[in-house]
């Protein structure tokens, strides 16, 4: 699984980041991160708000930090 | 050593009235709004009036509300500014969207209109949305040829969530509760009851006070008041306990969150009483203002419980955040405000900028330009200015160039639409904020309403009619 954060580095796309890796582990599942902050690489998305969640290159969310609860949801499938 | 002295006090001074005076009843709730909107509001609710198919009636004002709705934090503006240029309903929505963010987020309007007069936020807010959206439309129409395909993707723009009515009710009272608590209005002056404690000790508190932080009616210096010490005392435990009760709030409510909220409601409460220290003790005065702080602030409690528990820690959590990335920079910035302006002579400042000129409204413009200060820092310097003799009009002026530009976000947009466009905004934006402050300083200077009115009305008409045509004669 590729989970990919996205977001210009400010403290909700950490925060984003920082919940979903505790989903991610408390799951026990693989999965590789990447946090991408290049405005062009944010933009070939189809989102216009940071940040953002995508899971195997599907937007999950994005402008808002989503509950722990939800993440765990998009992780399950 | 007399005037590092005088220094350390004139900083102390701007300080204790900063936090006294300015902070409570207006950037408290400010901060709590702020948060709400940051968390709250979904943006895909303003978001899909942005699209590339948008008609200019809508996307305009659309750009200019996603400005002051939505753009609180920087880590918003850079995505945004992007994604209306390129995906979006391009160049000319994106400038007004650039443009308007600064002067009309919730924090710098309310903070505005405590520390200089509602009468400059007003101002603030209307120059800045007409001559955003002007800016806008020229850049729009300078560089339509070389305008980029956009990539038409619907779904960036698809219809999400709106606004739900409990979310405008909440900001709502908010809102009310800045209002009640900042506005000069007169039944918010009605003295209610009034009552005394004798206290001996209160007039020699209030000579201790005097002593360190003099008033001083030429600088304006306000001096600190029994009330302001206890509030900044109040301020201070507040600090404390916000670090974990909000800080820490995502991971759910702790024992410190009702406390920290419960001393924040108090506070205001309190900051909205009238304390008078009298020889024999304290009288207490209860206003219309501190019943009405108390009624609205009663009123966001039964609200609140609607919300969802991860909503209202959101909201927490993201007020903390604004506090902690901007507060501590206020708080140096009027400090070396205070400082710095012991040492500036008020003939300088009327020399340069005491009257409503063309020169006069340049300097503001390239002042604000060249300076390049944290966000809201630029509201006690303007009011270090109005102090010293600087004309309504170029300070107007300032105050729209210098939170729209500064080096920092002229690298950002010139990487985002390239130099060429980057600097002909800057031009643009220069020249209209000169004329902003000429309109304001005639309109202070006792030119009538009405007939400004008709001057900038038939400015912006002759101004997209000449779009139109232009614009009408390419597409032939």
């Amino acid at each position: 699984m590729l989970i990919k954060i996205l977001g210009p580095g400010c403290a909700k796309c950490n925060r984003l980041e920082q919940l979903t890796r505790e989903a991610v582990a408390e799951l026990g599942i693989n999965a590789d991160f990447e946090h991408v902050t290049q405005i062009e690489h944010i933009m070939a998305y189809p989102i216009m708000t940071t940040p953002a969640l995508v899971v195997d290159e599907r937007v999950k969310c994005s402008g808002r930090i989503p509950s722990k609860g939800e993440i765990l949801g998009w992780l399950k499938v | 050593m007399d005037w590092v002295m005088t220094a350390f006090q004139g900083g102390l001074a701007s300080l204790a009235s900063y936090l006294a005076a300015h902070v409570l009843l207006c950037l408290v709730p400010a901060f709590f709004i702020a948060g709400g909107l940051s968390a709250l509001v979904p943006q895909q609710s303003i978001i899909r009036y942005l699209g590339p198919n948008a008609p200019k009636w809508m996307s305009y004002p659309a750009a200019a509300g996603a400005g002051s709705l939505l753009a609180v934090c920087s880590c918003t503006v850079q995505p945004l500014f992007a994604g209306i240029y390129k995906k979006g309903a391009g160049l000319g929505p994106a400038i007004t969207f650039l443009f308007f963010a600064p002067a009309a987020n919730i924090l710098a309007l309310s903070y505005t209109g405590v520390a200089l007069g509602a009468d400059f936020a007003i101002a603030r807010i209307l120059l800045a949305l007409s001559f955003g959206i002007g800016i806008g439309m020229i850049m729009a129409v300078l560089f339509r040829e070389s305008d980029v395909a956009r990539l038409a993707d619907s779904l960036t723009f698809a219809a999400g969530e709106s606004i739900s009515g409990k979310v405008f009710f909440f900001l709502g009272t908010l809102v009310a509760l800045l209002i009640a608590g900042t506005l000069k209005l007169d039944f918010l002056k009605i003295i209610v009851f009034s009552s005394s404690v004798p206290w001996g000790g209160a007039s020699e508190v209030q000579q201790v006070l005097d002593r360190w932080v003099p008033v001083n009616e030429a600088t304006g210096a306000e001096g600190l008041s029994l009330q302001g010490a206890l509030l900044i005392g109040l301020l201070v435990v507040i600090g404390a306990t916000a670090w974990r009760g909000l800080g820490k709030v995502d991971e759910g409510f702790n024992r410190l969150t009702p406390v920290t909220l419960g001393l924040v409601a108090a506070t205001l409460v309190f900051a909205a009483m009238g304390v008078q220290v009298t020889p024999s003790g304290i009288s207490l005065t209860v206003t219309g203002r501190s019943l009405a702080v108390i009624v609205t602030t009663l009123a966001l409690l039964p609200q609140a419980r609607r919300f969802e528990a991860w909503d209202v820690q959101q909201w927490l959590w993201e007020t903390w955040r604004f506090v902690k990335m901007i507060f501590p920079l206020l708080i140096v910035g009027v400090f070396l405000v205070g400082v710095i302006r012991v040492f500036i002579q008020p003939e300088w400042i009327q020399a340069v900028a005491g009257a409503n000129t063309l020169l006069a409204n340049l300097a503001g413009v390239v002042f604000g330009v060249f300076m390049y200060f944290p966000t809201l820092v630029e509201v006690p310097i303007a009011k270090m200015f109005l102090s010293l003799g600087m004309h309504p009009g170029p300070l107007i002026a300032y105050l729209m160039a210098d939170p729209e530009l500064s080096l920092q976000s002229i690298l950002i947009t010139s990487a985002i639409i390239g130099k060429l466009r980057a600097w002909t905004y800057v031009g643009l934006v220069a020249i209209f904020s000169t004329l902003a402050g000429l309109t304001y300083g005639a309109w202070v200077d006792g030119t009538s309403g009405l007939t400004l009115g008709i001057v900038v009305a038939g400015f912006i008409l002759m101004l997209s009619a000449t779009l139109h045509l232009i614009e009408a004669r390419r597409r032939d």
